[in-house]
């Protein structure tokens, strides 16, 4: 037994001992209190976000129709194959299948397979039958998810308009990054309860939010008259071994693109393979393409996705006399009336320049001249505004600002500051060089003179719809009306007319219809060259435009005057198209014959 | 000694009824806890869900049987065996380094057929017996600096054997904390270990202090790493402050009605292994704030159940023999319950009679039995 005295001290200290113990169990009791009720919803967060999967489901992206409602843009659906390491039962089966089935290496499955991660992607875009064939193996670990994949029936058509999509469902280049917001849908998600290893606890069961597809986007594009007008860009490059050949057609009302070719186009399916085309412009022959860099590569598809009628510019020459002729007629400094006389050259100031037709084309009023696009006298229009009043018109006709088109990276037009426009600037403006513009520039402001004076803003899109086709919104653009007056459009229609049935014009003449153009050769800087740039801008019918087109053919080879090469462009593109739109008919031609000598007789 | 006169009163001993009921239901409370903790684990692992419940009732039964055996052996028996258990201890810890059986990068077993042994387990109870036995003999030179120096020293042998050989701190402090407590209670000062406490306290800071100052994690020992997780386990989510971070999840989302028995995610392979050390996470996220008291609770009344036995105790070296079991129960609890909140590092300490571990129940079993031997001499006053 214990003595008493000792027994005390030791009853006490034991006591102590418990107590002490006691203290600290309480403390850590407040502890617990404090993480499972001050911080409970915090770590209760922090778990869930460790012991949830989530998966998107992607949203079909909107569709893109044509004014026909024909599908141009649409999806396929592929397959995303991916394996999950620790649900793999026989690993060597499923590097084996995945070989043969995608046809990928070895190497790179069995690198895939046996890396440990929660779950590893395979190969995504692989074609639904694939994917259906790799499901029916029905092999542990191995999953196949469905997938929207961008699909362009048209293949290259309309290739730098429409643009395509990259592997997140987002637009690249053209209208798809436009009305990306339309198209893209909002993407859903899978939330599965998972353990450690990523293995779905089935109790738990997965909530899933659907996918809300994207809403279907219609453009003004008619596939057919695109498909005419590529046919003729095509056969317009190979004839004359251009580098580019650039169709844009444009209903001159309401701004509306017809169509917009830009040949070479690219596949759209294949975007990211570099055409042939490129490859020859860049000079890289097959076996080096394999050899590329990186940014090689990127320049080159840069290159290829370009939109010339959009991106670039250029000097539009003489189809630009539509707009001096149209400033002199506004500002009252020349009537189609007025008497010139062209010796074959102008001086201005110490700078003598030339007219294309060497001998001058001698006595003419600005109607002949302006068939005969004469440089001295568009010179002299020029000069007799003065660079201001030049200048007040190019704003007041919208040149100097972007056309609004939807399409991305529209380039803005280079033009001189009014302040450094001399004399010999002034002129060369004129009769449209020493400044640069892009093509849908050009057509936009020539849209715009002839179609009564309204500035129009050049679009594809006009309406989204969703799924269902209920309009969910009805796109506008912007008209600025009374750029020039009705008269000054009713005589330029009448003086373009003539450019056409008599002038310089004439090879976009189709019998029975009145149309309307002005020629353009312009030679590309450096100046000597000898890279030209051939064009023409035609509208019909002359005296009530419906339609109006510009053709541009960048260095053709041989004969390169827009007279000669492109307005026929234009001619066969109105013949085919005109009836097709309603606006001729061949039946009538009588009718339109007569009216048409009626008219010019007028003038003449 | 007058046990010769208790022996003829046999009907007046006392059977702690209320102890032996504590122990039962924190094993079987242990049990289901384990199961619930394990079973997924067990399934993918072994294919059997009962895996590990199967081997821990094993233990269970085998410890329970050994329990009633030592309760019934006159607790004096073991006075003579005191040297011995101290030597074996120190043997089977250095048998280690040769024959030892490695897992999960420490060597703290020993397999013989289908059972794995841990001597640090011996050495705790060992340990208490050693002591035990020495302040009785020591008598009354406990009192002076000399004999104080030389009980505190004692057990420094087998510490820093099972600190170094079995790189398991949290034991060689469990042990030294057991020691410590016997000698506190056996010695009447309180100067001394008001000291020695305040000494603790400031030789921890510094390490700490030195350790947060450290130029990088890098020159410091997996230890060092383990105190900066600790201070912010979210920035070491990725190795050493990944399991911390587990539990505090567990204990956090279990919130103060927990999710229900079966119901916990974190152990779902979330927290590795966490039947062993990390089980109280569990029973937080399963049982909430309300299960969680509950446990302390009956940890708390364990305590209170071996104070009162130590302070009824026949003699001063039955006294000792339930202080050493007492001061054994509370450290563990303690630790393992701070280890689980990151109130302090991480190390593994399991929680007692419901954490896995066959040797450690075996053990702790043991302990109880003896604890009961000693309650069994205390006479009734009234009887």
């Amino acid at each position: 037994m214990l003595e008493r005295g000792n027994r005390t001290f030791h009853r006490k200290k034991i006591t102590i001992s418990f107590f002490l113990c006691t203290l600290v169990l309480v403390l850590l009791f407040f502890r617990l209190v404090y993480l499972m009720v001050a911080k409970a919803d915090y770590y209760a967060a922090k778990a869930i976000e460790l012991h949830e999967r989530e998966r998107s489901i992607k949203a079909a992206r909107g569709r893109i129709l044509d004014c026909n409602g024909t599908v141009i843009a649409d999806n396929k659906t592929v397959c995303t194959i991916s394996v999950i390491y620790n649900q793999i039962e026989d690993k060597e089966a499923v590097i084996d299948m995945l070989c043969r089935e995608l046809g990928l290496s070895e190497e790179y499955v069995r690198a895939r397979v046996e890396k440990y991660s929660a779950i590893e992607r395979i190969k995504s875009n692989v074609d639904k039958e694939t994917g259906d064939r790799i499901r029916e193996y029905d092999m542990a670990g191995v999953k196949v998810d469905e997938d929207y994949k961008r699909y362009y029936p048209y293949g290259s058509l309309a290739s730098k308009v429409l643009g395509f999509t990259g592997s997140d469902n987002q637009g690249i280049i053209g209208l798809e990054v436009i009305y990306d917001e339309y198209l893209e849908g909002e993407a859903g998600t899978i939330l599965t309860v998972t353990d450690a290893r990523g293995i779905e606890v089935e109790a738990a069961g997965e909530s899933r939010i659907e996918p809300i597809n994207g809403n279907d986007l219609h453009i003004s594009i008619d596939m057919n008259i695109q498909s005419y007008a590529t046919q003729l860009a095509n056969q317009a490059m190979e004839t004359k071994q251009a580098d580019s050949v650039s169709i844009i057609v444009m209903d001159p009302n309401d701004g509306e693109l017809l169509a917009m070719v830009n040949v070479p186009e690219f596949d759209l399916n294949n975007p990211y393979e570099i055409s042939e085309e490129m490859l020859l412009a860049a000079d890289i022959s097959g076996g080096d393409a394999e050899n590329l860099s990186t940014e090689q590569t990127q320049n080159l598809l840069n290159a290829m996705w370009r939109n010339g009628c959009i991106n670039d510019t250029y000097e539009p020459g003489s189809t630009f006399k539509i707009i001096t002729a149209a400033a002199g007629l506004e500002s009252g400094v020349v009537t189609p009336q007025s008497q010139f006389s062209c010796p074959g050259y102008i001086v201005v100031e110490d700078r003598k320049i030339r007219c294309h037709k060497v001998g001058g084309h001698g006595a003419e009023d600005f109607v002949h001249a302006t068939m005969n696009s004469c440089n001295p006298v568009f010179i002299s229009v020029g000069l007799r505004m003065g660079a201001e009043t030049f200048y007040n018109y190019f704003e007041q006709f919208g040149l100097l600002q972007k056309t609004g088109v939807d399409l991305p990276g529209e380039a803005g037009t280079i033009m001189h500051k009014v302040e450094n426009m001399g004399e010999v600037e002034l002129a060369t403006v004129s009769f449209g060089q020493s400044f640069q513009i892009t093509p849908i520039q050009l057509l936009t402001t020539a849209a715009s003179i002839v179609n009564g004076g309204n500035r129009v803003t050049p679009h594809f899109g006009v309406e989204i719809t969703d799924s269902d086709g209920n309009v969910v919104e009805t796109l506008e653009y912007p008209i600025e009306e009374g750029i020039v007056s009705k008269e000054t459009s009713e005589t330029m229609r009448e003086m373009l007319e003539m450019v056409v049935s008599e002038g310089g014009g004439k090879n976009a003449y189709i019998e029975g219809v009145r149309i309307g153009g002005k020629t353009a050769t312009s030679q590309t800087l450096p100046r000597g060259s000898g890279r030209y740039i051939a064009s023409f801008v035609g509208f019909a019918p002359a005296d009530d435009p419906q339609v109006i087109a510009i053709a541009i053919i960048n260095n053709p080879q041989g004969q390169y005057y827009g007279g000669m090469i492109a307005a026929p462009v234009v001619r066969q593109l109105f013949e085919n198209i005109l009836p097709y739109l309603g606006i001729m008919d061949y039946n009538e031609e009588d009718i339109a014959g007569i009216s048409l000598s009626g008219e010019t007789g007028n003038e003449e | 000694m007058t046990r010769k006169k208790k022996k003829q009163g046999q009907s007046e001993y006392f059977f702690d009824y209320s102890l032996l009921f504590i122990v039962l239901f924190l094993l079987g409370f242990g049990l289901v806890m384990l199961y619930s903790t394990s079973s997924y684990e067990a399934a993918q692992k072994y294919g059997s869900s009962t895996y590990y419940l199967e081997k821990q009732i094993k233990a269970t039964i085998l410890g329970l049987i050994g329990m009633i055996a030592i309760a019934n052996i006159p607790y004096h028996f073991w006075e003579k065996f005191y040297a011995l258990g101290y030597a074996v201890s120190a043997l089977l810890l250095l048998l280690i380094i040769p024959f030892g059986h490695e897992s999960g990068g420490a060597k703290r077993w020993f397999r013989i057929g289908g059972l794995s042994i841990q001597p640090s387990e011996i050495a705790k109870i060992c340990m208490i017996l050693f002591l035990a036995v020495m302040i009785c003999k020591m008598g009354k030179s406990i009192r002076t600096w000399k004999g104080f120096i030389a009980l505190v020293l004692m057990p420094v042998p087998i510490v820093l054997m099972v600190w170094k050989i079995t790189s398991n701190l949290s034991t060689a402090i469990i042990i030294m904390g057991i020691a410590v407590l016997m000698v506190f209670v056996a010695s009447p000062d309180y100067k001394k270990f008001i000291v020695m406490g305040l000494g603790g306290v400031a030789a921890v800071a510094l390490v700490v202090f030195y350790i947060v100052n450290a130029a990088s994690a890098d020159s410091l020992d997996y230890r060092g790493n383990r105190v900066l997780a600790w201070l912010n386990p979210e920035a070491y989510v990725s190795d050493t402050g990944y399991q911390t971070l587990q539990a505090l999840y567990a204990i956090g989302s279990g919130g103060v009605w927990g999710k229900g028995l079966g119901q916990s995610m974190q152990k779902l392979g979330f927290i590795p292994e966490a039947q062993n050390d990390m089980i109280f996470s569990i029973i937080c996220e399963e049982l909430g704030l309300f299960g969680a008291i509950a446990i302390i609770l009956m940890f708390i009344m364990l305590i209170w159940r071996l104070m009162v036995i130590a302070n009824n105790a026949p003699d001063l070296f039955g006294a000792l023999l339930v202080v050493g079991v007492m001061g054994h129960m509370a450290i563990q609890v303690i630790l393992n319950i701070a280890v689980v909140t990151n109130t302090i590092p991480n190390t593994g300490i399991s929680l007692p009679f419901i954490s896995y571990g066959g040797t450690a129940v075996l053990f702790q079993l043991a302990e109880i039995g003896l604890v009961l031997n000693v309650a069994k001499r205390i006479q009734l006053k009234e009887g």
